[in-house]
């Protein structure tokens, strides 16, 4: 085994380990600011994962776009949120023995999947194939030249996403002034200006006195 | 680094968030969290996958599960949002008006 | 004019005529309606003669295709004409009736509100029995066929707000269907041995159907049989033949010129002409020829007996003409197709002209038609009483009358027929003969002669009718006299029908007639007086004389003496009474059974509600499931996924 390779194995097992205790923190997190940040930390770790995979461009997007955008969104609704705790919290530890048990039991068969169907395979190191394209090309040629549809489709849905999202939270509260496009569109002049006689008959102006 | 190791961290996580969903079951909070988590584990068994075959269709599916993903979590914190402004709370208990 | 021309000239005229009256009747009115109508049908007559006049010349048949009605599969149903001697005979005959019934509804009717929807109904049935006698094949034949029952039906209830009428109408249909059905039955077995249902085919295939057993088998029925046996049905229905004669009494309920028209001279004999028509197919079948002939005797005596108790005029002379259909049958049963056609033909006149003369009565009687509340009449009204009289003599068969001819052609005929059952059915056609005297002069005693029974108020307004009444009296009555004179040499002895009719395998089916090809008219009367046939008729006018007008108070004791056959006639042999009770109330319970347990219980209840309450209880039971919980939602999702797993990875 080279250096570099021990290198690799070194900075996995660190990240995964990482990741795995983050992603417990989300789970046993009392509070749900304290379970974002942890969920946040988790992307880090998988991040890096990632890019150890070689998949460095989804390792940056998953940063970038995920972390920097999904995540402080949901870090922004929660602290927004006033969230009872104690509510909350309730049952925790009652459904905790059944949540090991069906956890295990998955994590078991997705490990016989891996291991016992596939044994020999999963246990070598992957081919070393150096790319003849760096990831992010490649995977921009495949995106945007053959996936093109698929592409489209999901930015589409994207923009289905943002104007739910939007639709689901807007609201009319009494006594708070909005912008109403229809009203000032379909405005006219004679209703919102209104010529006043400043001096009307019999009244003493002003300035009346010199002229 | 063996295939079999990115796809146990996977499986780990993944059992971990399928956990929490049952641990913090009154809490829509956390309950999204834990979706994206297992969202994260998949992703993660795609990549590793990907690096073994060394294609890129799993980096493709990845990039659209992440879109998807994005999609899920803005329309689920409006929900969220417009649940907890309803029922001033996030407990899942409360939002039963479906039922049968 | 060409021959097809003029056939298309005596089927349309009145078809339009009915359809400007009866469509147009507010613009025409009435003058218009009678005037239209009757000169179609006058237009249609002298067409039909001239028809008569060219076939005259011409024996062969022949045969026009109008139109093609409808290709199927193959198969070609036109609409056309078979002209031969019979069909223009037929023409000129029932032309010649409407005619007649026409010019006499304008008196009958002429206080009637449906006057023009009368004549327009007089015409379309005439339209329509023109077509069932000119038709070339089966279905044409059919379709006039079906055209003359509803017609019936519309004219039986022409005064439909009388619930008598309705019912009677109604009963006139539905026994009539049964006939059709087994027509169309017939009709099928014809096609499906034949192919098609052109008369030339059927004729020229009918040798071969004598020979061919039904359904592809090896033994049993012939398919000539079985279509000569169904079809007989149909004109059984048609004939009013037993079983199914129960509708022809009650449609008398209808107005007397439709009782003329219809019920006695030419709807009823389409079931004659139908087993006429297809002779060539009858004769090739002994069983259906013996059934006929049976059929035909039996209605013959059987019916004729009920005439003696019937109290109410039109319905003596309905059931005259149900026995005097029955002779038909027996003729054509026997095998001479040509007395049974020429019995038709008299008997069209002279029904016709005794059921107008019972109108005339009717109508001096205003409207009444018991003849216990009759007598006398002939003081009052000579016309009527001696144009009646002439009928009596031509229905009693008294020699030199009409009817005596062709009856006693018929008689004879049977007499020396081949066919299996001919003795018997000569018997009842003897005894028939008896009958038919006593009923008849009962009915002329009873109306003409005696004193009056009737009220004061209609005593006093007694008189002869008006000229459009007695005229087609006069008019029919000159055939009823003479018609058996000028016909019985061609139409007998002659070759008249040279070709028309099928012959049997042996034996000649005219009897006697046709073996003194020379025989005159003067030389059978004078034989008739050696017949056993003349006594019998003797006989019969003797006992109607001796009962109602010499001892008027002998049938009263008769009836008491003989009680059970008293009840057992006026009660019609109970065929009234086991159709209503047997097929009827079966009927009326098969329905009742089939709507609350077939289609109540089962598809509504059953199925359709049944359907929609199972839903609705697996929905029941399924709702708690729906409990709204999230998070149960979610477990279940998971465990599905766990096992799911396991058991694709265990199998």
């Amino acid at each position: 085994m080279t250096a570099a390779h021990l290198l690799v194995e070194g900075v996995f097992g660190f990240f995964a380990t990482v990741l795995v205790i983050s992603a417990l923190g989300v789970v046993v997190a009392r509070n749900p600011v304290h379970a974002a940040l942890f969920l946040i930390l988790s992307f880090f770790n998988a991040a890096v994962l990632w890019v150890l995979l070689g998949a460095e461009f989804l390792g940056i997007v998953l940063v970038l776009v995920y972390v920097g955008a999904v995540m402080v969104l949901l870090l922004f609704v929660v602290m927004m949120l006033d969230i009872d705790l104690v509510v909350i919290r309730r049952g925790f530890v009652r459904h905790a023995p059944l949540a090991a048990v069906v956890a295990l039991l998955l994590a078991f068969e997705i490990g016989y999947v891996f291991w016992a169907r596939h044994l020999g395979l999963v246990s070598l190191a992957p081919p070393l194939r150096p790319g003849t394209l760096p990831n992010t090309r490649a995977l921009g040629l495949r995106l945007y030249r053959d996936d093109l549809y698929p592409f489209e489709i999901a930015g589409f849905l994207l923009l289905v996403g943002v104007v739910a999202a939007i639709v689901l939270t807007l609201t009319h509260r009494e006594g708070v002034r909005r912008q109403d496009p229809s009203a000032q569109v379909r405005v006219e002049p004679a209703r919102r200006i209104r010529l006043v006689d400043p001096f009307p008959k019999g009244t003493p102006g002003k300035g009346g006195e010199g002229g | 680094m063996p295939l079999f190791d990115d796809l146990a961290v996977s499986a780990v996580v993944f059992a971990i968030a399928l956990a929490g969903m049952f641990v913090n079951r009154k809490n829509l909070v956390v309950l999204l969290m834990c979706i994206e988590l297992m969202l994260l584990a998949v992703n993660t068994s795609f990549v590793a996958w990907s690096a073994w075959w060394g294609g890129l269709s799993g980096q493709v599916a990845v990039f659209f599960v992440l879109t998807v993903a994005a999609a899920e979590a803005a329309i689920g914190l409006a929900l969220l949002v417009v649940v907890f402004r309803n029922k001033r709370s996030v407990d899942v208990d409360t939002i039963d008006t479906l039922k049968g | 004019m060409s021959l097809d021309d003029l056939v298309l000239g005596v089927l349309l005229l009145p078809l339009a005529a009915a359809l400007i009256a009866g469509l147009g009747r507010n613009l025409v009115g009435r003058t218009g309606a009678h005037v239209l109508t009757i000169l179609a049908v006058a237009l249609a007559f002298l067409a039909s003669a001239l028809i008569l006049r060219r076939v005259l010349a011409d024996p062969r048949p022949h045969v026009f295709t109008f139109y093609t009605w409808m290709m199927s599969g193959g198969a070609r149903f036109a609409v056309g004409a078979w002209i031969d001697r019979l069909s223009a005979l037929m023409m000129v005959v029932v032309t010649f009736v409407s005619l007649a019934v026409h010019v006499y509804t304008i008196g009958y009717m002429h206080d009637d509100p449906g006057y023009a929807r009368f004549f327009s109904y007089l015409s379309l049935f005439t339209f329509a029995m023109l077509l069932l006698v000119v038709a070339n094949n089966l279905l044409e034949l059919f379709a006039g066929w079906e055209g003359v029952g509803l017609v019936s039906y519309l004219l039986i209830g022409f005064w439909f707000e009388r619930p008598s009428a309705s019912r009677a109408a109604v009963k006139a249909f539905l026994l009539n269907r049964v006939g059709d059905l087994a027509f169309l039955l017939g009709m099928a077995v014809l096609f499906a041995a034949v192919h098609t249902l052109s008369f030339r085919a059927i004729f020229a295939a009918a040798p071969v159907l004598g020979r061919t057993p039904i359904l592809g088998g090896s033994g049993g029925m012939t398919v000539a049989t079985a279509a000569a046996l169904l079809l007989f049905v149909g004109a059984s229905a048609k004939s009013a033949q037993i079983p199914l004669h129960a509708w022809l009494p009650d449609s008398m309920e209808g107005p007397t010129p439709i009782s003329a028209l219809i019920h006695a001279a030419t709807m009823v004999t389409a079931g004659i002409y139908l087993v006429a028509r297809l002779s060539p197919l009858y004769v090739q079948s002994a069983t259906a020829l013996s059934v006929v002939l049976l059929i035909g005797a039996l209605t013959a005596f059987f019916m004729g007996l009920l005439g003696i108790v019937a109290t109410d005029i039109k319905r003596v002379i309905a059931y005259s003409t149900i026995s005097q259909l029955g002779y038909m049958c027996a003729g054509l049963g026997a095998g001479a197709f040509a007395a049974g056609i020429f019995h038709l033909v008299t008997h069209a006149f002279f029904k016709a002209l005794l059921f107008l003369g019972a109108g005339s009565v009717i109508l001096a009687m205003h409207h009444e038609q018991d003849m216990r509340k009759m007598g006398g009449l002939r003081r009052f009204m000579p016309v009527t009483y001696i144009t009646f009289l002439v009928g009596s003599f031509a229905l009693v068969a008294f020699p030199g009358f009409s009817g005596f001819f062709s009856k006693d052609a018929i008689i004879d005929a049977v007499g020396r027929s081949p066919v299996a059952g001919a003795s018997l059915a000569h018997l009842l056609l003897l005894g028939g003969v008896f009958v038919t005297a006593l009923y008849t002069f009962r009915m002329v005693f009873l109306v003409f002669h005696g004193e009056p029974r009737m009220d004061e108020h209609t005593r006093a307004h007694l008189h002869e009718s008006p000229l459009v009444v007695t005229l087609p009296l006069v008019a029919l009555a000159i055939p009823a006299l003479a018609a058996g004179w000028v016909m019985f040499r061609p139409l007998l002895g002659g070759s008249f029908f040279a070709g028309v009719f099928g012959r049997l395998p042996h034996g000649h089916p005219l009897g006697f007639v046709s073996r003194n090809p020379h025989l005159t008219p003067l030389a059978f009367v004078a034989g008739a007086f050696s017949e056993p046939s003349f006594w019998l008729m003797i006989a019969g006018i003797a006992t109607a004389w001796y009962g109602y007008l010499y001892r008027p108070a002998f049938p009263a004791r008769a009836a008491a003496a003989f009680h059970g056959l008293y009840r057992l006639f006026v009660q019609k042999y109970y065929v009234d009474v086991f159709y209503e009770v047997i097929c009827a109330r079966a009927g009326w319970l098969v329905g009742r059974g089939l709507s609350t347990g077939g289609d109540r219980l089962l598809i509504d209840g059953g199925l359709v509600n049944g359907s929609a309450r199972l839903v609705g209880a697996m929905a029941r039971r399924l709702r708690p499931v729906q409990n709204g919980r999230l998070y149960r939602y979610a477990f279940v999702m998971i465990a599905a996924l766990v096992a799911v797993l396991g058991y694709a990875l265990l199998t």
